[in-house]
């Protein structure tokens, strides 16, 4: 086949070829959303720099790689997981290895009566019905081309159902495991979850890989927060730098609805996540932070959609990132507010530093709005450490590297402290102190990483 | 052997000559005070001291404690007890000033072979220096000089200085921006540091400070040199005549 058509949609031959062997194969309601990705993606095929939200990220090494589906249940145990403060924590845990629920690796014990936490393959076996009102409801295939990739090979992931005003005792923690073997491999995780009414949960994800070759995870995960629940969200991702971590979230917020969403990017060789929330419901009211960390050629991408589709909505967002070698950090931010949405209050931030000369940042906010009683704001800096600071830190015999380490980390904890699981805070704390410990310069002249 | 030796130290800013064969020699035990017109190289000489970037010594020599403090990163002479108190304090959010102060100490006890604090006991360590300083302990909570009056920060400075036990202090016009009551609690605060161990240099462009800590020598800096010395009531006849003298003497 020559190379044009191969580029328009590589990975969906593989994708068409294996999925009437997926999991509810048959189900016509699956199979329709399944060919919808697979249409969608066709029309698309992988984003380019036109599209409006990849113009800073390119998936060229996808094209140039051929990713292979990974192989089912490949049997690994669990590897050490970082941040002892959270992976202590008391949880439901469910764990996927390259894209595939584990039971074994799974802790779901003692799920109160009007909760469910288990394997959406499983779910898309037993009860189809229960999810056809949901899976695929939230998510935009069309403003998502790495989504419509996802969905033609929807099979397996996370799904989560919390009944009406079900407050859960603990935290379910996804841990997923990118363990590719010899050739470059893809995995395609779908996850799900659906808060009734007045429920309230928190989810912990924590993304890392097992030593192999490159990988290739695209993931999409879809949430339904019903009118005055709450669901507090906490992602770490530390794959590997062979890796590609592509994360496209999508959250739907009814009246009165909270969803607090935390993202720490710290691995893989391209690292995004992408969050679109839709606030449905009056007063809805969405956080989305997150810090990101890079080095070497590192590309780490945070893009958010936030439309406030309803009135009395509040959406605050803060973005803070280190940046060193030559890596790169691109975050785009639009806040949609529609005619309806009177008394919108949307803000949003975004902070870079730059340990390095070649270290490069684009950051793209942009707000579009059509109501007239609003209050909405971004802010944008991108800069260098202080060398006021600095010196003033070394005037008091504090050594050059550990005066940079002392003030990036200040600079970050403004985002961290925002964290409202203390546990998950530290986690993330320390793992920002190992990954400056390890990056910022050694060396007295001070020349940066 | 003196503590510090100056000797025909050139300077300068931006390729610009701002100190021109300064000569100073302090020794353990004194309390100078260097005054001297805007602009004529006080703040330059303290920041030549301390190795601040962007100052470069073209000439002369400056031995501190027998050795050339030439060779020696900042850091390195701040934890051989130089210190500065900034004329203006930097602002440093996100640090609070406990964590500040006791990651500076502990680098200078560990240069010095001590062991470090722990959180508790260096609280207890600091208090008296605290209570003496009027610093609360909110103030300590929070982040270094951020929301601070310039009382405060002066304050904080002082705090500083006696935390790290210098060997010799230098005070840029530490009483800029102080009322008489902020000016006296500072006053204290360095005058409680007086020792025979230790030396003290104040760059002041106003007598003011100088009723309150009183100098063993006093000299006029002006064009980059040092034009004239002698006891403390050459501030007094400076106050009185003013620079007028010295600058003249340049043209």
């Amino acid at each position: 086949m020559p190379d044009g058509s191969t580029n328009i949609t590589p990975y969906l031959a593989q994708a068409l070829e294996v999925s009437p062997t997926f999991a509810g194969a048959g189900v016509d309601w699956v199979d329709a959303l399944r060919n919808a990705g697979a249409q969608c993606y066709t029309d698309h095929g992988l984003p380019v720099r036109r599209d409006e939200y990849w113009r800073y990220t390119n998936l060229n090494s996808l094209r140039d790689e051929r990713f292979q589906l990974a192989s089912a249940d490949p049997l690994i145990g669990l590897p050490p997981l970082p941040h002892p403060s959270v992976s202590g924590l008391a949880s439901y845990r469910i764990v996927l290895v390259n894209g595939r629920v584990q039971p074994k690796l799974c802790m779901l014990d003692g799920m109160p009566d009007g909760v469910l936490i288990t394997d959406l393959g499983g779910i898309l076996v037993a009860a189809p019905e229960r999810l056809e009102p949901h899976l695929g409801r939230v998510v935009s295939l069309k403003d998502m081309p790495m989504a419509a990739l996802n969905t033609a090979f929807l099979q397996d992931g996370m799904a989560v159902f919390i009944d009406e005003e079900i407050v859960l005792d603990k935290p379910v923690h996804l841990i997923s495991i990118t363990a590719p073997g010899e050739g470059a491999m893809m995995v395609q995780p779908r996850h799900l979850v659906v808060m009734d009414k007045g429920a309230q949960a928190t989810l912990i994800e924590t993304h890392i890989s097992a030593a192999g070759g490159s990988s290739f995870n695209n993931i999409v995960t879809e949430l339904q927060v019903a009118e005055n629940a709450r669901l507090n969200h906490f992602v770490f991702q530390g794959e590997s730098e062979t890796s590609v971590h592509l994360s496209g979230t999508a959250v739907a917020l009814s009246a009165g609805a909270y969803y607090e969403s935390f993202v720490l990017q710290g691995g893989a060789a391209i690292g995004r996540s992408e969050i679109r929330a839709y606030l449905n419901g009056p007063g809805a009211d969405c956080r989305l932070d997150g810090v990101y960390l890079a080095t070497g050629n590192q590309l780490v991408d945070n893009t958010t959609y936030i439309e406030h589709a309803a009135p009395e909505c509040r959406s605050h967002q803060v973005y803070k990132g280190v940046l060193g070698g030559q890596s790169r950090g691109v975050f785009q931010g639009k806040t949609h507010v529609t005619r309806g949405a009177q008394q919108t209050d949307g803000r949003q931030l975004s902070q870079a530093l730059l340990l390095s000369p070649r270290a490069e940042i684009n950051v793209r906010p942009e707000l579009e709005i059509y109501a007239d009683d609003v209050k909405c704001s971004h802010g944008a800096t991108a800069g260098e450490l202080d060398e006021n600071a600095v010196f003033y830190l070394v005037s008091r015999g504090i050594t050059r590297p550990d005066a940079r380490r002392m003030l990036i980390e200040a600079f970050l904890s403004q985002a961290i402290s925002e964290i409202s699981l203390r546990p998950v805070g530290e986690g993330f704390s320390t793992h920002i102190q190992q990954w400056l410990g390890s990056h910022v310069d050694q060396s007295p002249d001070g020349d940066p990483s | 052997m003196a503590m510090l030796e100056i000797h025909d130290l050139h300077a300068t800013v931006d390729g610009k000559v701002i100190l021109n064969g300064l000569n100073l020699t302090i020794d353990a035990g004194e309390v100078h005070a260097i005054m001297g017109p805007n602009g004529s190289g006080k703040s330059t000489l303290s920041y030549v001291l301390t190795g601040r970037h962007g100052y470069e010594v073209t000439g002369g020599k400056i031995m501190f404690d027998g050795n050339d403090l030439m060779q020696m990163e900042p850091d390195e002479r701040a934890r051989e007890g130089v210190f500065l108190a900034f004329q203006y304090p930097v602002e440093i959010p996100g640090v609070t000033s406990m964590t500040f102060l006791r990651t500076a100490v502990n680098a200078v006890r560990e240069h010095r072979g001590e062991a470090p604090f722990d959180p508790m006991d260096f609280v207890k360590h600091l208090r008296k220096s605290a209570t003496d300083l009027n610093i609360s302990d909110d103030m300590l909570k929070r982040a270094v000089n951020v929301g601070f009056s310039g009382g405060e920060k002066k304050r904080m400075e002082m705090l500083q200085m006696a935390a790290l036990e210098p060997r010799i202090s230098i005070l840029d016009e530490t009483d800029s921006g102080l009322d008489i009551d902020a000016l006296k609690i500072v006053a204290d605060g360095v005058n409680a540091m007086r020792s025979s161990e230790r030396g003290i240099l104040l760059i002041t462009h106003y007598q003011r400070l100088l009723e309150y800590i009183e100098p063993d020598h006093v000299h006029v800096l002006a064009q980059g040199q040092i034009v004239k010395s002698g006891d403390k009531s050459l501030a007094l006849e400076l106050e009185e005549k003013g620079y007028s003298e010295f600058l003249d003497n340049a043209a």
